[in-house]
């Protein structure tokens, strides 16, 4: 009825101190919760970023091996043949790369530092070198410019190291200078390679802590193993979406080609690994996983910092409702002769009630869209802002250097809708009372 | 037997605290299609408690009130505001117009809630009804824009838009100077003559009075006796219309 919607329209123009406090204080806190999702979803943008570069493939397929129960090494053998039944049995791949895996101390002349190393065939690699940002010299030197020194591609050549910047400040080394790592080998023995920093890049939060890069032949060297060993295939999928179905499939491929798999287990690589020294069998076994295990340990920051919001959010909804519901039983007492006479009239109870709740609809409508808008604008414009996060706690939750919001249509949408859904249900019960007051006695009705 | 408007025994009770104010006390009355009937009384005598069952916005507590053939008391709320949409059109002491709606909006107003005509058949009954009050000129106005006299106007276009078979009206003309009250009262009965419309008003101004074709007295709840009440001018309907 478009008379009633003209009706709700106007009286609220009619009333534009109830009006716009009420809008004001709607969309403020559409206004926070569209910047709190974009925050959580830049959080997660990077966590996605930072953990499918740095920590994963979308898939992941690496490897147990145990030459006696007590002992167990980040190896998977005979290479050639897994990466055979996984080319052949993921649906929609992009591209594989390999990982080879060892941990190490990593030592200049003036620190020290415990380290994860990865081994990578620069030639293969897709996204990473794009991903990896460098950091300018100030970030790991002191004094140092805001210029960006070396260049990532050259762990092609042999010898070479990429550091995080965090790690190049605790070693004091800057691009050019050589660090040695120092490793143990299978068999026991201690083992060394000197290798040039040909780049530094930029923190990302935890992630970066526990990981340098290395051509892979500096790993296969130091522990001394084959060519025909890699520490983890890196399955990267067209679509990050399938990746845990994915998962599956490979899981099942594998098996059908007779290898033995440990059983899926949420949990980083490196987790596992005591438990799998204490297990009872020798022999190669593979650990398949997609992305989400190996940064587990992160997305707690995700999940607290999203109840965090949704609870506030919830406060200030019901702060607002009581406001709303307030307002709401003024409009009724307001118009209680005038709900009279169009009941008199010949207007039923059900259009009582939805000329009310139109009015608080249109209201929540306008205020949250006005709000969200507001949200987005303020949110892209300190995304594009880049603006640097002060404190290495607070960079280590947000997994990123700098304040990263990121806008998505369907978060606007829920917004929108979820507060409107609100606004509305908090104007239901004054409203249900508006259509079932009796005629005469709201005709009778004196302020 | 016959008759738009037929109350038989009519009781109302109202609680009020310890007590009961007993507003009708078995009231009897018949009123015929196209009457021009005023309820006189002094303050406090029932005037709007019999206009208010009649009108469907109340049910009586005993007795049986019949309106465009329906007994009132069995309806449910749904039926009984489909009653007043369809048989009735009312007209209050003080004008009760949707003050966000321009004149045109508020004439127009019952017919949306009927529901069925088209956009240009609504346009022809809100102009038709508009005109015959007198009040082109103010069509796109607010009511606030408007004066007492003129918003009563409004009030009888809005009644007669849905061409009910009753327009009933509490006081009309409380709230106007007498001169004006005469016009609405005239422009009622103008009505009233060309249409056949049946009125029924109440009233306790006896010039408001002497411009009606029957006056039925009540008091204290109570009609006076038929002969005593009834003074009948020179309107067509006839019969024996009060059972006291
Ligand atoms: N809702 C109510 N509750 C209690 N008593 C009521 C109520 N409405 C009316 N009454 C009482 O019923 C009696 C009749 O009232 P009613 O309003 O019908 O009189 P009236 O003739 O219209 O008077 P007035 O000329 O002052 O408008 C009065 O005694 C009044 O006090
Ligand atoms: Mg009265």
């Amino acid at each position: 009825m478009g008379v009633l919607v003209s009706i709700a329209l106007r009286n609220l123009v009619q009333s534009p101190g109830r009006t716009s406090l009420l809008a004001l204080a709607i969309g403020l806190v559409t206004t926070f919760l569209v910047l709190l999702m974009s925050l959580s979803l830049g959080i997660n943008e990077n966590l996605v970023n930072s953990a499918t570069t740095m920590s994963a493939g979308h898939v992941n397929v690496a490897g147990f091996w145990k030459p006696t129960t007590g002992t167990a090494f980040p190896i998977v053998t005979g290479v050639g043949e897994v990466r055979k039944v996984v080319e052949a049995s993921t649906p929609g791949l992009d591209y594989i790369v390999e990982r080879h895996r060892g941990w190490g101390k990593i030592v200049s002349e003036t620190g020290a530092i415990q380290s994860g190393l990865s081994g990578l065939v620069a030639a293969d690699e897709g996204r990473f070198f794009d991903r990896l940002l460098l950091a300018p010299e100030a970030e790991y030197k002191e004094g140092g410019s805001e210029q960006i020194f070396g260049d990532a591609r050259r762990l092609s050549e042999d010898d070479t190291i990429v550091l995080f910047s965090g790690q190049a400040k605790r070693l004091g080394v800057s691009v050019g200078d050589v660090v040695t790592i120092k490793t143990e080998t299978m068999s026991g023995a201690s083992n060394t390679a000197d290798v040039t920093v040909v780049a530094i890049a930029r923190d990302l939060g935890l992630l970066s802590s526990f990981s340098v890069f290395v051509p892979k032949s500096v790993v296969l060297d130091l522990y001394q193993l084959n060519e025909d060993t890699t520490g983890a295939l890196w399955v990267y999928l067209d679509d990050i979406e399938e990746s845990e179905a994915t998962m599956t499939v490979v899981r099942g491929a594998l098996l059908d080609a007779g290898f033995q798999l440990r059983d899926h287990e949420s949990n980083p690589f490196f987790f596992k690994f005591e438990a799998v020294q204490g297990e009872d069998w020798t022999g190669q076994k593979l650990d398949v996983t997609w992305w989400q295990d190996e940064v587990s340990f992160l997305t707690w920051v995700l999940t607290a910092f999203d109840t965090l919001s949704w609870f506030l959010t919830l406060i200030l909804v019901v702060i607002i409702a009581v406001g709303i519901m307030n307002a709401m039983w003024n409009a009724v007492r307001e118009r209680t002769r005038e709900v009279g006479t169009m009941r008199a009239i010949g207007m039923s109870q059900r259009r009582v009630l939805i000329l009310f709740l139109l009015e608080s609809l249109f209201l929540g409508l306008g205020a949250t869209v006005i709000g969200a808008a507001l949200g987005a604008a303020i949110a892209l414009g300190v995304d594009a802002a880049r603006i640097p996060v002060p404190s290495d706690a607070v960079r280590t939750i947000l997994l990123s250097n700098e304040l990263h919001l990121a806008v998505h249509p369907q978060s606007l949408l829920v917004a929108i809708l979820s507060l409107t859904l609100f606004t509305s249900l908090s104007a239901l019960w004054p409203a249900i009372r508006a259509s079932r007051l009796q005629p005469v006695k709201a005709l009778t009705h004196t302020e | 037997m016959s008759g738009i408007v037929r109350l038989m025994d009519v009781v109302k009770d109202y609680p009020l605290g310890k007590v009961t104010v007993h507003a009708l006390r078995k009231v009897n009355l018949t009123i015929d299609k196209g009457e021009f009937t005023v309820i006189a009384g002094p303050s406090g005598s029932g005037k709007t408690t019999l206009l208010n069952l009649i009108g469907c916005i109340d049910v009586a507590t005993a007795g049986e009130v019949l309106v465009d053939g329906k007994s009132t008391g069995k309806l449910t709320d749904k039926q009984l505001t489909s009653l007043r949409l369809n048989s009735i059109g009312f007209i209050f002491q003080s004008f009760n117009l949707i003050n966000v709606l321009d004149i045109r909006q508020n004439v127009e107003f019952p017919l949306l809630l009927q529901g069925g005509l088209s956009k240009a058949e609504r346009q022809a009954r809100v102009d038709d009804v508009v005109d015959k009050v007198g009040l082109r000129q103010f069509a796109s106005q607010r009511p606030n824009e408007l004066s007492g006299g003129q918003r009563q106007r409004v009030a009888i276009a809005r009644a007669l838009v849905t061409r009910p078979a009753i327009v009933l009206a509490d006081e009309p003309t409380a709230n106007l100077d007498s001169t004006t009250g005469t016009q609405i009262i005239d422009l009622m009965k103008e009505i009233n003559h060309q249409d056949h419309t049946t009125f029924i008003f109440s009233t306790h101004d006896e010039k408001v009075m002497k411009r009606a074709d029957r006056v039925v007295r009540i008091l204290d709840g109570m009609l006076e006796a038929a002969g005593l009440s009834e003074s009948r001018g020179p309107s067509e309907s006839g019969g024996e219309q009060v059972h006291a």
